[in-house]
């Protein structure tokens, strides 16, 4: 209980921080606080493994391709983003309000707290595994190709087009 | 005696990272003696009546710490060392004034270090230009935790060693994407951007290459991927995975793709200093900047060590009936052959082309990993019910993960041949 | 805006017609960096590194750094500079000053009162050292010249330039034997012109006295 009420706090603040900051590196880099404080949390509640995945997923990889893509674009107008913040904020107030609501409505009367009454339900890995690839081997595999083919299409898209550059290479 | 309670409550609740010093070695054995601080400090406590959590955490730290100022040590020893190989590669004498051979040079770095103005340019954040070097040297001492180093000496054990070690990694790139921005200048933003590609794509050859030894060893602790490598073949060959030939391959890729990781020559893109001066270690000065060179030279440490876990059988003696010797030598003995591998490399290749970076890994290196797994897989069906592996198994795996050399070798020879060099803009 | 044609060299000698393993080449780099790392602990020819405050290399004779002024015998008495300010005008960053020394009457003594250069202008040309027609300033060879003074210690004034002929000869000796036998040479057809012009004077007295003998006489005689 002790990580969770220490860490949610700062959650919530680095999400928010995410959502205001104006100049988007500082924004990514809240959005990858907030993602390695989630990631902290799971640890704390004894779930290892999904920690230590959303750690290299999300901090590794998500952030970081977030970070990657706004270096190769051109900085956009901080003091416009400011201007039009009033009408992004009623937007996604809008967005979001619902799927709160039915977080919220999940939390009140969906779970049981029966759950928690079992403090660090152990999942070995071994055991997460077997799960994985004997009992949902067809998802995992579709997921698989799914993910294949939008790696080779996005290895098409990033390709030059037209003709070759005009410096051959020298080997 | 509120805040260390809750430190330590908060600590407690991470179940995973073993606080509890359950087992309780002898004291004075060679085998045991890198816990010998450790033991002390809990003793100590227990003699004092200290509470439990005290004990727990105080032992917890002096763990840490041992492995700290081991590592530490050995980074200002490589240092010099460094120095004084790459000097002797080149027929110089390197740094032999301070102290007899050069020996207290890392301190006269270091003072000199310490002392320096600490910079921060006016363009630069303050906040995130501190942060980064902070860091960069966290996930490498987090990463350093978590390796068998012997027998008895595991810092920390965890069921999900490998998974924690390359989770640590993946903070390095965030360190070093806010170090080069944080900076406000063009030649770090340049060397962020080189150093995140390059460790993104030789990040991929890297976990591969370990999957496979994962695979065969069917478990994520890298205490008992060692365990998995005990034992001689024919009595006395030792059953490391690097004598497998899977093992072979997959170790040689990961040696490429740690090197690559741990930005050093000849891949020290993201720091080339004849082209964009430090990289994103341009606009640090002082202890700053020694912080990054720590936090690099950490990191390889934990790398090697981590290759040295998986394919070079830990801290196994080469040999049977070396058993007298404690383990935790033959894992730094290990270690030391890797380092200075890694400083003969470096002392002999020139820098690659960004190009070239990325065609070799994702042409050359993640294929040929990639095959390893099917081959791991092969090996394992293959192997006789003792888990010994016959003469048929062995031809096989090599046949099979000879194909990409073989492909490579032809394309060497007709395409890649060093030929007539064109220039279009020189002359 | 057309790139040029390209242009085509060889690089390196014509593939070899055999084939080739990849990583050879690799494997022959290391060889060659494990030799040189092995070598340099028993073969004193590969280490050409001089342990410098200790030993020093030689410097060689056309090493030239800031200049010196020379002097003739034991003391500054000796110093050949006439102080004529050639080399004051011609220095192209202007390091040299040079104050001409007079007698009360004004007189110049054809010798400097203040010859001071800064070194931490000087841009070590030797363009001084050319033009001086008296012999005098010589480019130095001097290189431990770090001073924690960063004015006075790098503003050199006639006594730190002075050098004895010995030091140049000791410095340059040809270039020191050249002049001194120039200047030995000079020197004798100095005395013998002088030599002959008191001859000459001599000869001159002895006609003028014979001359005027006679005139005594021939004026007795009248």
């Amino acid at each position: 209980m002790v990580p969770l009420l220490l860490l949610s706090p700062l959650i919530l603040l680095a999400a928010l921080g995410a959502v205001w900051k104006a100049r988007p590196v500082h924004a990514a880099l809240l959005l990858a606080l907030a993602l390695a404080l989630v990631a902290v949390l799971y640890l704390s509640v004894g779930a290892e493994f999904i920690g230590l995945v959303q750690f290299m997923v999300y901090v590794g990889g998500v952030a970081i391709l977030i970070v990657f893509a706004l270096l190769i674009t051109r900085p956009g107008d901080e003091a416009a983003e400011v201007a039009r913040r009033p009408r992004s904020l009623a937007l996604g107030l809008v967005c979001v309000a619902p799927v709160l609501g039915i977080l919220l409505y999940a939390v009140s009367k969906g779970l049981p707290v029966a759950a928690f009454e079992d403090a660090n339900p152990k999942l070995p890995v071994q055991a997460l595994g077997t799960e994985l690839f004997e009992n949902a081997v067809p998802a995992v595999l579709t997921v698989g190709v799914l993910l294949t083919a939008v790696l080779i299409g996005a290895a098409l898209f990033a390709r030059e087009p037209g003709p070759k550059s005009e410096l051959p290479a020298d080997r | 005696m509120r805040v260390p309670a809750l430190i330590a409550l908060v600590l407690g609740s991470f179940p995973s990272l073993g606080l509890a010093a359950t087992d309780k070695p002898p004291l004075l054995t060679g085998e045991s003696l890198p816990r010998l601080p450790q033991r002390l400090v809990e003793m100590a406590l227990e003699a004092l009546k200290a509470p439990d959590w005290l004990v727990s955490l105080a032992s917890f730290a002096t763990a840490a710490g041992t492995v700290v100022a081991v590592f530490l040590s050995a980074f200002a020893l490589l240092s010099l060392i460094e120095r004084k190989t790459l000097a002797r590669a080149q027929n110089r004498l390197g740094p032999n004034r301070a102290g007899i051979f050069g020996i207290l040079q890392p301190v006269a770095d270091g003072i000199k270090m310490l002392t320096k103005e600490d910079i921060v340019p006016t363009k630069a954040e303050w906040f995130l230009h501190l942060v980064a070097p902070v860091m960069i040297v966290i996930p490498s001492i987090l990463a350093l935790g978590v390796i068998p180093y012997g027998r008895e000496w595991l810092p920390v054990p965890l069921e999900l060693g490998l998974v924690f070690f390359f989770a640590t990694g993946t903070m390095t790139e965030v360190a070093v994407f806010i170090a080069g921005w944080a900076s406000g200048s063009k030649f770090p933003m340049l060397g962020a951007m080189r150093a995140i590609s390059q460790m993104i794509s030789y990040e991929l050859p890297l976990i591969i290459s370990a999957l496979s030894v994962v695979m065969l060893s069917g478990t994520l602790s890298l205490a008992d991927i060692v365990a998995a490598q005990s034992g001689y073949h024919l009595g006395f060959i030792p059953a490391w995975n690097i004598l497998t030939p899977w093992g072979f391959v997959a170790g040689i890729i990961f040696l490429i793709a740690a090197n690559a990781e741990s930005n050093r020559c000849p891949f020290d893109l993201p720091e080339g200093e004849s082209e964009i001066v430090a990289g994103h270690m341009t606009e640090y000065s002082g202890f700053k900047y020694a912080l990054f060179f720590m936090g690099e030279y950490l990191g390889l440490f934990a790398i090697s060590g981590l290759g040295i876990t998986l394919f070079l059988g830990g801290w196994q003696a080469p040999l049977p009936g070396l058993g007298f010797v404690p383990s935790w030598f033959w894992f730094f003995g290990k270690l030391a052959a890797i380092i200075f591998f890694f400083l003969w490399v470096r002392t002999t290749f020139p820098r690659v082309r960004v190009d070239q970076l990325m065609r070799f890994a994702w042409l050359c290196l993640i294929p040929i990993a990639l095959l390893t797994l099917p081959v791991a897989a092969l090996w394992h069906f293959t192997a006789n019910p003792d888990g010994s592996n016959g003469v048929l198994s062995w031809l096989l795996c090599s046949a099979i993960l000879a194909v990409p050399f073989i492909i490579i070798t032809v394309i060497f020879n007709r395409r890649l041949a060093p030929s007539l060099r064109t220039y279009h803009y020189a002359e | 805006m057309e790139s040029p044609a390209p242009t085509t060299r060889a690089s390196s000698p014509p593939p070899a017609a055999g084939w080739s393993l990849p990583g050879i080449g690799l494997l022959k780099g290391m060889a060659v960096t494990a030799v040189n790392m092995i070598q340099s602990y028993y073969r004193k020819d590969r280490m050409t590194t001089v342990q410098y405050p200790e030993e020093r290399a030689p410097i060689s004779p056309n090493f030239r750094n800031f200049p010196f002024l020379v002097y003739d015998g034991d003391n500054m008495a000796g110093l050949r500079c006439t102080a004529c300010s050639i080399c004051e005008k011609e220095c192209p960053p202007q390091c040299i000053y040079i104050v001409l020394d007079r007698d009360e009457n004004g007189k110049s003594l054809k010798r400097p009162k203040v010859f001071d250069i800064d070194v931490s202008v000087c841009m070590n040309c030797g363009i001084c050292a050319e033009v001086c027609p008296f012999d005098s300033i010589y480019m130095d060879g001097q290189y431990e010249l770090a001073t924690g003074d960063r004015f006075g210690g790098l503003l050199f004034n006639k006594e730190t330039l002075a050098r004895s002929t010995d030091y140049h000869a000791q410095l340059r000796p040809l270039e020191a034997a050249e002049v001194a036998a120039r200047r030995k040479a000079e020197e004798e057809k100095k005395l013998a012109a002088q030599a002959a012009k008191v001859a000459k004077a001599k000869l001159e007295k002895e006609q003028k006295e014979l001359k005027a003998k006679e005139e005594q006489e021939k004026g007795t005689g009248a």
